[in-house]
C-alpha cells in the first residue's frame, strides 16, 4: 500500500482550470467573430484562418521538437495566436503572407523566447507588425495593407476616413460598424461580436474589465478632447478586439490592478496619438505592442499594498 | 443574507457531509504509542522519564524551562519502552517517547471542579501545565498567546468554530457535543486576557452548530455568535480576526497588536477539560474522511496512536488510496509512513484516491492573475515563485514570500499547477540560513 502513496507540498486538492481551459475558451469566444468574418468574406477568410491555425501548429510542434521541450499543442494557445493573427489581417492577403506572420508569431516571438509564458510581446500582434513593417520596407504589399486599399472584395478599413478627412456620408454608419460591415481586416467586421466574445471571457472569469474599460475610456475622452469623432474611434478599427482579446492577453499585460488601469490608459492615449498623427492602420497593435513593453516595469512599479500593511511594498531589482 | 467575510480566498467543494452528521467515537488503544517530546512551536523539551519508567495517563513525561513550549504528557499507562527520534508528520525525526501500553489502564481526571473562582494567573498556569496548544493545528503554545505584551490591552478573544478546511469535521462535531465546554473555556480565556467581549465565528455550512451555540450564549450578554460566509481560508487568524472586527493585523504582527487573541474550538473545550478536571492535553478529537475512507466520521484519540492503528480501527481505507494526508487537504501534510503518531495538532487524517487528488504538470507562468486575487494576505505568489524558482530569495520576499502563511489559494487556482507553497517555503528556509550564518560572522 505505501508504495502507492505520494508525497508532495499541499494543497492536495487543485481546481479545474487549465491553461488549456483559458485558451480554449478564447477560441471559443472568437466564434461570433468569425462567423461573421466568414459571412462576409467566404473563402478569402477561410482560408486564411485554417492557414494560420494549422500553420500555428506546425510551427509550436516543430519548434518544441527543435528546442528538446515538451509538446505544448493540447492548450490551444497555438491555435488563439493562429485566429487572433488571421483576425487582424485583411481577407484578400494571400496566404504566404498570413504563413510567414504566423512563423514569426509562433516561432520567433513565442517559442524562441522560451515559450507560452515567457514572451514579452503578444506573439498575434507581433507577428502583424512585422508584416506591416516587412511590407513597407519591401513595398509587396501595397493594396493589402495600410493606406488606400481598396478593391473588389473588401473595403479599407474605416479608419483611414477619419486621418483622410473623407466626407462623412462615405463612410460606415455607427450602426453599421456596431452590428456588421465588410471592411478592414477580418476581425473588423462587427464589433458585437467582439462583445459577446468579450462578456464570454469575463464571465468565464478569464479577463477583467480594467484593460479594456482604461483603454476604450481613454481612447472616448482624449478623441473627444482633440475634437474627433469618439464615437467613431471606439467602433472602427480593431479597437475592440485589439482591447478585449489582446490587450487582455494574460502573460502580456500586467497584473496588478492599478498596473493594469495605467496600462489601459497608456494604450489608448497610443491608439488616438498613431491614428491621428501617424498611420490610421494598425495603430492598435503598435500600441499594444509598446504596452507589452511597459509591463514588466509596471509590475515592479506597482505592488500592492500587503494585509494590513500602511504602505505599499518596494521592490527593487 | 450577507454573512461576514474576508478579501479574497477561494470556494473549493468542502465534502464536510462525509463526516459532518457522525458523532465522535473512541478509539481502541493501540499496542504501543509514539509521543513526540515537541509538539508545539518553540523550544524542544527534554524528557523527564527514562527507559524502563512505569508511566500513568496524564504524566508529564517531557518539558522545559523555555517560555514560549508546552509540555507533554503520557497518554497512557504503560512502560517507557525507548526514547529516540522517530518521524512525525512533518517528515522530521523528533525524539519521542516509546511507550508500550498496559492493558490496565488508570482512569484519572473524572472528578469536575467549579473554575469560576480562577485567576487570570491561574488559567495560564493551567494552560501551561497543560500542555495546550492550538488545536486547530498550528500548535502555538496557549498559554503564551494567553499572555500579550502588557502594553497590549486585548477587548475581544474570537473562538475559531470556521473550520474552513474541506473535508474536516471535528470542530463541527465538537462545537454540537461540547458546545457547553466551549462556551466554558472562551469564559475562561477571557478572563485570563481581561477582554470584555466573546465571539463564537461559526461558518454557514454548520447552522445547526450556529443554532445550538446561539441558545448557549444567549444568556451570556457578552458573548456572540457571529455567522461567516463559506469560504476557504475564512479560519486563517487574521482572516478571522478581519471578517470579525474589521481590524487587520499588520504584516509581522500577532493578533495582540489589534487587541484579539483567537483559540480553535479545540482549545477551548480542552482548556475548559483541564481547568475542571485537571486533563492535560493527551487526546483530541479528529476526522478521518475522505473519498478512499471506508468509514468517515469523527476519532477521540490518544496522542501518539499511529495513524495506521487509526485508520484499521475506522473502517480501512479503500485500495486506490493515493494520498494520505494529517491535517486538511489544503495545508495538511502527505504521509509515506503510516506508523507516524497522531499529535496535539493533528485535526484529521483525510484519504483522498487518485480521482481527488491534484495532479498535472507544472508549467510556465502565464500571468493569468487567479493566484494575485484570491492571494488573502494580497501577495504576488506568481512573482514569488518565478523568483524562487530563480534561486533569488531576496526578490522572492519582496513580494511577500515571508508573509505568506501557505493556505495554498495560489496554487488550487493556478492552471499551470504551479506548487506556490514549495517555493514559499524554500525562501523562507534559505532566508533564514542566510540570516543564521549572517548571526555567526
Amino acid at each position: 500500500m505505501a508504495e502507492k502513496l505520494s508525497v508532495t507540498v499541499p494543497p492536495h486538492i487543485k481546481g479545474e482550470d487549465q491553461i488549456k481551459t483559458g485558451m480554449r475558451d478564447v477560441a471559443i469566444a472568437l466564434i461570433p467573430l468569425i462567423a461573421v468574418s466568414l459571412y462576409f468574406f467566404r473563402l478569402n477568410a477561410l482560408v486564411n484562418l485554417s492557414v494560420a491555425v494549422g500553420t500555428a501548429i506546425l510551427c509550436e510542434y516543430v519548434m518544441r521538437k527543435i528546442m528538446k521541450r515538451k509538446p505544448t499543442i493540447g492548450d490551444f494557445s497555438a491555435i488563439v495566436t493562429g485566429l487572433l493573427l488571421a483576425l487582424v489581417l485583411p481577407p484578400t492577403l494571400p496566404f504566404w503572407w498570413v504563413i510567414l506572420g504566423v512563423v514569426i508569431a509562433v516561432a520567433l516571438v513565442k517559442e524562441l523566447m522560451g515559450g507560452l509564458g515567457v514572451n514579452l510581446f503578444n506573439p498575434a500582434l507581433f507577428g502583424f507588425v512585422s508584416l506591416v513593417i516587412l511590407s513597407q520596407v519591401f513595398g509587396f504589399m501595397n493594396g493589402y495593407l495600410g493606406l488606400g486599399s481598396i478593391n473588389g472584395v473588401t473595403s479599407a478599413t474605416p479608419l483611414t476616413f477619419i486621418k483622410g478627412g473623407v466626407l462623412n456620408g462615405l463612410r460606415p454608419g455607427y450602426w453599421n460598424l456596431f452590428l456588421a460591415h465588410a471592411g478592414g481586416a477580418l476581425g473588423e467586421v462587427s464589433v458585437i461580436a467582439v462583445l459577446i466574445g468579450a462578456a464570454y471571457l469575463i464571465y468565464r472569469g478569464h479577463i477583467r474589465w480594467r484593460i479594456p474599460t482604461a483603454i476604450i475610456a481613454t481612447v472616448f475622452i482624449l478623441s473627444a478632447i482633440l475634437g474627433k469623432n469618439p464615437l467613431y474611434m471606439i467602433l472602427a478599427g480593431g479597437l475592440m478586439l485589439g482591447s478585449f482579446f489582446m490587450a487582455t492577453d494574460w502573460v502580456t499585460s500586467p497584473d496588478n490592478n492599478i498596473a493594469q488601469l495605467i496600462y489601459g490608459v497608456l494604450i489608448g492615449v497610443l491608439v488616438v496619438v498613431i491614428r491621428l498623427y501617424a498611420a490610421p492602420t494598425g495603430a492598435v497593435a503598435y500600441s499594444i505592442l509598446i504596452g507589452n513593453a511597459f509591463t514588466p516595469l509596471l509590475n515592479r512599479v506597482f505592488v500592492r499594498k500587503r494585509f494590513g500593511a500602511v504602505a505599499p511594498a518596494k521592490v527593487e531589482e | 443574507m450577507d454573512y461576514k467575510t474576508f478579501r479574497g480566498g477561494i470556494h473549493p467543494p468542502y465534502n464536510k457531509e462525509l463526516a459532518a452528521t457522525k458523532a465522535i467515537e473512541d478509539i481502541s488503544l493501540p499496542a504501543e504509542v509514539v509521543i513526540p517530546l515537541s509538539q508545539h512551536i518553540g523550544a524542544p523539551n527534554a524528557p523527564t522519564v527514562k527507559v524502563g519508567d512505569r508511566v500513568e495517563v496524564g504524566q508529564k513525561i517531557g518539558s522545559t524551562d523555555a517560555f514560549v513550549s508546552a509540555p507533554v504528557h503520557s497518554s497512557v499507562s504503560g512502560t517507557v519502552k525507548a526514547i529516540e527520534p522517530r518521524p512525525v508528520f512533518s517528515g522530521k525525526m523528533v525524539e519521542s517517547v516509546v511507550i508500550t501500553v498496559d492493558p490496565n489502564q488508570s482512569t484519572p481526571f473524572g472528578t469536575v471542579k467549579d473554575v469560576s473562582a480562577l485567576t487570570g494567573d491561574q488559567i495560564r498556569e493551567v494552560a501551561k501545565e497543560a500542555g495546550l496548544v492550538g488545536l486547530g493545528g498550528a500548535t502555538f503554545p496557549a498559554s503564551v498567546k494567553m499572555t500579550p505584551p502588557k502594553e497590549r490591552k486585548i477587548d475581544t478573544v474570537i473562538i475559531n468554530g470556521c473550520e474552513c478546511e474541506p473535508y474536516l469535521t471535528c470542530d463541527h462535531r465538537l462545537m454540537i457535543e461540547r458546545g457547553k465546554e466551549l462556551v466554558g473555556g472562551l469564559k475562561l480565556l477571557m478572563r485570563a486576557v481581561g477582554a470584555e467581549k466573546g465571539i463564537i465565528g461559526i461558518e454557514a455550512n454548520k447552522m445547526d452548530a450556529v443554532d445550538l451555540m446561539s441558545s448557549i450564549v444567549s444568556k451570556e450578554p457578552d458573548v456572540e455568535v457571529v455567522v461567516l460566509e463559506v469560504k476557504y481560508p475564512e479560519g486563517a487568524e487574521k482572516m478571522l480576526i478581519d471578517a470579525v472586527t474589521g481590524r487587520r493585523v499588520p504584516p509581522g504582527k500577532l493578533p495582540s497588536e489589534v487587541g484579539v487573541l483567537v483559540q480553535n474550538v479545540g482549545t477551548a473545550v480542552a482548556l475548559y477539560e483541564a481547568a475542571s478536571t485537571g486533563k492535560p492535553v493527551i487526546e483530541r478529537v479528529l476526522t478521518i474522511t475522505g473519498p478512499a475512507a471506508l468509514k468517515p466520521g469523527n476519532v477521540k484519540v490518544k496522542v501518539g496512536t499511529p495513524i495506521s492503528h487509526v485508520i484499521e480501527q475506522h473502517g480501512g481505507m479503500s485500495p486506490d488510496t493515493v494520498r494520505v494526508v494529517m491535517g486538511g487537504p489544503m495545508t495538511g501534510f502527505a504521509q509515506k509512513d503510516l506508523n507516524v503518531p497522531v499529535v496535539k495538532g493533528t485535526s484529521g487524517i483525510l484519504l483522498l484516491d487518485s480521482e481527488t487528488v491534484a495532479s498535472g504538470e507544472e508549467r510556465d507562468c502565464v500571468s493569468c492573475d487567479r493566484c494575485i486575487e484570491v492571494c488573502p494576505m494580497f501577495l504576488v505568489p506568481n512573482f514569488i515563485a518565478k523568483y524562487a524558482r530563480r534561486g533569488k530569495w531576496e526578490l522572492a520576499d519582496k513580494y511577500g514570500a515571508r508573509d505568506c502563511f501557505e493556505c495554498g489559494c495560489c496554487s488550487y487556482v493556478c492552471p499551470a499547477k504551479i506548487p506556490h507553497i514549495a517555493y514559499v517555503r524554500k525562501t523562507k528556509a534559505e532566508l533564514a540560513a542566510a540570516a543564521a550564518a549572517a548571526e555567526k560572522k
